[in-house]
């Protein structure tokens, strides 16, 4: 079990507006993040001492943006933008996802390197088509890809579902079910970026496809915005405004994708069950204390696919839980209830750790599971650079 | 940007890989320490660690691992090849030895798994030839 086990905590939450398309530039927009998750903990930007993120814009194919304050906002521009660049006694950025920035904060905390720290990212939807591989040329690992039209992660992920399927006998249709009743949490969410707007179950079936079998409803929608999450010691955190949400235990894979192909049924299958297995030996936990999952769903097959690695259902047998609306909001165990990237946006991650402490620290309204204390959220697909957490409720 | 599909721009590590495509063969590398193969070519053995590696002709045999069909264009280039099928290929030298092509001269309706494939080139431009695959017809 990890030595600093509920010792730090999340203790404010905070997210800027999510639209297809700001007005404002990045940088303000994860300003108002930061400034938000100050002001849900209590604190103000004078207290801040630690800041951390995964800059990158995460682009496929062409221009990847780099300027600083529109493409990406770095933890040092961001520490400058709040005034905040002198205090800061610990910086991180890696280049991995946020979510690994966040064990870093913890661990700054659980050290003592700073006091607070804020995890944020920052994410922009560039002019034209997210997913096109626009160059006459495709080097590195883009060769082998990019040639035949497989350079877009939908189509990457594509062939996972489409294994999957044809290796149990499911089709679209089993997972109409989750596609809607995540559509339905998401109304529930005042972040939701589709929030207003439900779904039925023929949407789903007619919905466009972007790589068959995946439709443009199995994929998270790209948004203008910021989540923050701003992390300290429990006990600190225990004289703030909000109750904290106490970090158990979490975890990192490194179950490389292969060179050339960037996920596979089975590779995603031994990324998923390494982290599982290094969360629960770090929580001392196990699959049946959870009381509700957060779930990456950049693309919806993740979510049945950690369903079966963390050990919730037998291989093959994720989709039918999902089927049977085990992971619905009043089912087994409730999943994304605040409808996940596929609903809110895509914020890589921060969308599951934050709903994950707004369950635990009983914040979330209609869409609460009544008492729930212990809440396991998993980011990425489960290879290299993916991430565990188990949150509990304090007391 | 000409409205091509992206051209493959070889490298130290890939050219053994393309100069055989150009001359109509299919080679893979392989790790001449534990004789696995390895795709797509890499600097060391992902198995062994060896940097010692070479490329070998392979039967240009496969069987469908699983597929994508995109009808909506993943780059300019692809505009008059829709619906493009994008095939995962288990190779027959060994368990697991997956790369990519496009399926050539085959329907979305009659993929499934394992449909036994077969090598085929095309050339895209005048140095450059792409390996793809087809269904094998009897």
């Amino acid at each position: 079990m990890w030595e600093f086990s509920d010792k730090v905590a999340v203790a404010g939450v905070g997210y800027s507006t999510l639209t297809r398309h700001s007005e404002r530039p990045l940088a303000r927009l994860a300003v108002e993040a930061v400034d938000a998750a100050l002001s849900d903990a209590g604190l103000a930007r004078a207290d801040l001492d630690g800041i951390a993120t995964s800059p990158a814009m995460p682009r496929y194919g062409g221009a990847k943006g780099t300027v600083e304050g529109i493409d990406v906002v770095t933890p040092w521009h961001l520490s400058e933008l709040l005034g905040a660049q002198g205090q800061m006694l610990w910086t991180g950025s890696t280049n991995g996802m946020v979510t690994q920035a966040f064990i870093d904060a913890a661990m700054a905390i659980a050290s003592g390197v700073c006091r607070h720290a804020v995890v944020y990212r920052a994410l922009h939807v560039p002019a034209g088509r997210y997913a096109n591989f626009e160059s006459d040329f495709a080097a590195g690992a883009d060769q082998f890809t990019a040639p035949y039209g497989f350079s877009g992660p939908a189509s990457w992920a594509a062939t996972v579902l489409r294994r999957y399927f044809e290796l149990y006998g499911y089709g679209r249709e089993d997972l109409a079910r989750y596609i809607v009743d995540n559509r339905a949490n998401t109304q529930l969410n005042p972040n939701g970026y589709w929030r207003g707007k439900p779904i039925g179950r023929q949407d789903y079936l007619d919905a466009r496809m972007i790589a068959d079998p995946m439709s443009i409803l199995d994929c998270d929608i790209p948004v203008d915005g910021c989540a923050a999450l701003l992390l300290t010691s429990t006990e600190r955190a225990r004289d703030l405004r909000q109750k904290p949400a106490l970090l158990t235990g979490f975890a990192a894979g490194t179950h490389p994708a292969r060179f050339g192909l960037p996920m596979t049924l089975e590779d995603i299958r031994i990324g998923c069950e390494q982290v599982a297995e290094r969360l629960w030996n770090s929580s001392g936990l196990e699959p049946r204390d959870m009381e509700t999952a957060q779930i990456y769903d950049g693309f919806s097959p993740f979510v049945f696919l950690w369903l079966e690695g963390l050990g919730f259902s037998r291989k093959g047998d994720g989709l039918a839980f999902l089927r049977e609306g085990h992971g619905s909001l009043d089912g087994l165990l409730p999943i994304n209830t605040g409808g996940g990237a596929l609903g809110e946006g895509r914020l890589h991650g921060m969308t599951q750790l934050a709903e994950a402490v707004i369950q635990v620290s009983d914040r979330g309204g209609e869409r609460q599971v009544p008492g729930a204390s212990r809440a396991v959220a998993t980011i990425s697909n489960g290879l290299a650079k993916a991430t565990g957490f188990v949150f509990s409720r304090d007391g | 940007m000409t409205g091509q599909r992206p051209l493959p721009l070889a490298d130290e590590t890939s050219a053994g890989f393309w100069d055989a495509a150009r001359h109509g063969r299919l080679a893979i590398q392989r790790c001449t320490a534990c004789w696995r193969w390895n795709h797509a070519p890499s600097l060391a053995c992902p198995a062994c660690g060896s940097f010692e590696l070479c490329f070998e002709q392979v039967s240009g045999k496969g069987r469908l691992h699983s597929w994508t069909v995109l009808t909506d264009v993943p780059a300019p280039g692809f505009r008059e090849r829709l619906p493009l099928i994008v095939g995962v290929v288990e190779l027959a030298e060994q368990q697991g030895l997956l790369m990519i092509a496009n399926l050539l001269d085959a329907e979305p309706a009659e993929l499934r798994l394992e449909l036994t494939l077969e090598v085929t080139f095309e050339q895209v431009t005048e140095d450059r030839t792409l390996p793809q695959f087809r269904p094998v017809r009897h």
